[in-house]
């Protein structure tokens, strides 16, 4: 009778679960990024950290759970464009978008044409937001990172400054904002704009050696710029006193292929190395990041975990609101406001996030130290620290 | 083996060159008839566009012997002069069109000293005239945006009741531009112009000693040239909404068409644009289907194998198998 009763109650177990699990709505989010090309790296990782934003989130969600359509868009805006209608046409409820404002501006207006949410976490162009478009949403901006490199400026307070910069869109930008916020504040800034082909920057830094006289070089470039520049910094030895530099430097892959150009350069962060988290979430990230991939979280990884987890949520809130179908994801997306791996998260009404904003992490043998804001700090900074 | 030389084509008579267009056009339909989707009409709006740059490559070469490795130019500078015309000056999107083809001709015009050069010199030659303007529209911030871009470009306007924006407007639209500059290319190859042209291309000095002023008819070819890649530069700007120097005067614009021309059979005036959409379906549909990251090495296969094959091309290839026929029935 006993042996009966445990059978029975472990076939209604069984079948309890198997209703839950199979009554369990799929969702589709679908997402474009540059897989091939010079930005191939870039569009991989963003892709692993949704992949385990999606994977986390259904391991903790019984009522939806989501899957997630990856199109390569080559880098190119038409092709960017034809992966958002395909996705939309394959029933994704919402897209996540590639790399760069020249990819992101016109997928996020067909997006928008279709009805359907986008969001991204890799344009920083004001004209994306200036454009009033109802289902636009991104996570970072050019604001943040200034912001990351005004509080490190204000706080070692150097006289002098040099911005090398790159004359991409991203770079330039900030390279602007930047001059005009330093020179404000008192402090003498030139900016020395480089072409992207260039390679060679011996010219570049013997200008800052010879008539800048700076104390400081910020460079506002991408990864292949930053090893020309240190590199020829190392050969030319200008008397400054630090090298800062953006997104993708603070990273230890930058230490591990650059050993002998990167230590005590400082560039923006989220997180430390070896990486400490101590929120639930986060530590949840890094350790399925590091099971699936083998490796630790990084900068890229992370603003996609976050993008797509603030989307995963609003879906789920506006499908259990009845409204997924009826144009209400724009309106849950505003809705959020909560705190990430980034900092806080709540979206404007153009869709843009004010609270972005960045630390500061210096490159230490090996390891990342917080170093600005000080009141993210894990440690103080070394100043004068130079890589030679 | 003469069938693996390329060798100049007389152009085919008209009631042929009927039975291809009627062949085209009811191709060109097939899309809106069947109702296809926004995803497969903006695969051929971009294949479309890319056959516009391919058709007036071809021209050029064709008609002249001129390979341009720098066609970038004339499309950055159309897709700038039309989104500024009418984000700046308000003027109507049809007319700034055919204006921005007018100024992608002022630019080809700083390129007439280059014709005297030929072959592998004309090439490298407009290969850094291309570089200058995206230079210039990095640095004239003020007018383009700069590095950051430009993305209030007005939208293609409705006509006679069609939404010229909407996918199935902008295809209809691009389908009529791509007639219209074959058409041309067409009645320019049968003309007396066309005879010298091509006779310009297969030897230069001998058509000079029988009196033909070679750099004009080379001058009216590179600003016809330039004036429709003008203009399929412009119609691709109010169709993205959005330019950036990097992309405008990206070296795809230069490469691809070439590619599309080549496959396609660029002695013919169809075959850059069949040989453009083949590739641009083939490349975004089949290939993509089966590998989804790195797709472009099975374009490269078949790019390979149509060379060794086929080095007429597409048409050149079907020319080959229909003559077979013939002289297998006779």
């Amino acid at each position: 009778m006993i042996r009966k009763s445990i059978v029975s109650l472990s076939l209604a177990l069984a079948m309890a679960v198997g209703t839950a699990a199979a009554s369990a709505e799929e969702l589709l989010i679908g997402a474009h990024m540059p897989l091939t090309g010079s930005l191939a790296r870039s569009g991989q990782t963003f892709t692993e950290g949704m992949q385990i934003a999606v994977r986390q989130f259904n391991e903790r969600s019984d009522k939806y759970k989501f899957k997630v359509e990856v199109i390569d868009d080559e880098s190119t805006p038409a092709k960017a464009v034809s992966a958002v209608e395909k996705l939309v046409n394959d029933g994704a409820v919402a897209v996540i978008g590639g790399y760069g404002s020249n990819i992101i501006g016109p997928a996020s207006a067909a997006s928008n044409n279709l009805g359907k949410v986008y969001i991204t976490a890799g344009a920083v162009s004001d004209e994306l937001t200036a454009r009033g478009l109802k289902t636009f949403f991104r996570i970072n901006n050019n604001a943040g990172y200034q912001r990351g490199v005004e509080n490190l400026v204000a706080e070692l307070k150097p006289s002098a400054v040099s911005i090398i910069a790159s004359t991409r869109e991203a770079p330039a930008l900030l390279a602007k904002g930047l001059e005009q916020s330093l020179a404000e504040k008192g402090v003498k800034v030139t900016v020395h704009s480089f072409d992207p082909a260039i390679t060679d920057f011996k010219p570049i830094i013997n200008k800052v050696k010879l008539r800048d006289k700076a104390d400081m070089i910020v460079m506002s470039a991408y990864e292949n710029d930053y090893v020309g520049i240190i590199r020829a910094a190392k050969v030319l030895k200008p008397d400054v006193k630090l090298i800062v530099g953006v997104w993708s430097l603070a990273t230890p892959k930058m230490y591990s292929e650059f050993p002998d150009l990167m230590n005590n350069v400082v560039g923006t962060s989220f997180v430390p190395f070896p990486v400490e988290v101590n929120d639930p979430e986060g530590k949840r990230f890094a350790d399925l990041y590091r099971e699936v991939y083998n490796k630790d979280i990084e900068y890229l990884a992370t603003l996609s975990f976050v993008e797509t987890t603030i989307l995963l949520e609003a879906i789920s809130r506006a499908a259990e609101a009845g409204t997924l179908d009826k144009g209400g994801l724009p309106d849950e997306m505003r809705k959020t406001d909560r705190q990430t791996l980034l900092g806080r998260v709540k979206f404007d009404e153009t869709g843009d996030n004010p609270f972005f904003s960045l630390s500061m992490g210096q490159h230490r043998d090996g390891k990342i130290v917080l170093v600005s804001p000080q009141a993210n700090a894990n440690g103080s900074i070394v100043y004068p620290g130079l890589p030679w | 083996m003469s069938s693996h030389v390329p060798s100049v084509s007389r152009p085919s008579s008209w009631p042929s060159s009927i039975v291809f267009v009627g062949i085209a056009l009811v191709l060109a339909a097939l899309p809106l008839a069947a109702g296809a989707g926004n995803y497969f009409l903006g695969l051929l709006i971009s294949a479309l566009i890319l056959a516009g740059i391919s058709l007036a490559w071809a021209l050029l070469g064709n008609l002249g012997g001129m390979v341009s490795f720098g066609h970038a130019a004339f499309f950055g500078v159309g897709s700038y002069a039309s989104a500024l015309l009418s984000a700046k000056l308000g003027l109507p999107v049809l007319l700034s069109v055919p204006l921005a083809g007018v100024i992608a001709v002022g630019a080809s015009l700083l390129m007439i000293p280059a014709l005297r050069l030929s072959g592998p010199y004309f090439a490298l030659a407009i290969l850094a005239y291309s570089q200058i303007f995206r230079i210039l529209a990095t640095e004239l911030s003020w007018l383009t945006g700069g590095a950051a871009g430009f993305q209030a470009i007005p939208q293609l306007p409705t006509v006679l009741g069609l939404d010229l924006a909407s996918r199935s407007g902008s295809y209809v639209l691009l389908v009529v531009v791509v007639a219209l500059c074959a058409l041309v290319y067409a009645l320019v190859r049968r003309s007396l112009v066309g005879t010298a042209l091509r006779a310009i291309a297969d030897s230069e000095d001998a058509t000079r000693v029988v009196g033909v002023n070679s750099m004009l008819l080379k001058a009216w070819m590179l600003a016809l040239s330039a004036f429709i890649t003008g203009v399929f530069g412009a119609l691709n700007a109010h169709i993205i909404g959005f330019l950036e120097p990097d992309y405008a005067f990206s070296g795809v614009w230069s490469v691809l068409p070439i590619i599309a021309a080549i496959f396609g059979g660029y002695r013919t005036t169809f075959g850059p644009i069949g040989g453009a959409v083949i590739i641009y379906l083939f490349d975004q549909v089949v290939a993509k289907s089966i590998i989804a990251v790195g797709h472009q090495i099975l374009l490269g296969f078949l790019l390979a194998a149509m060379i060794l094959l086929a080095p007429n091309g597409l048409l050149g290839l079907a020319e080959r198998f229909l003559k077979g026929r013939r002289d297998a029935e006779a």
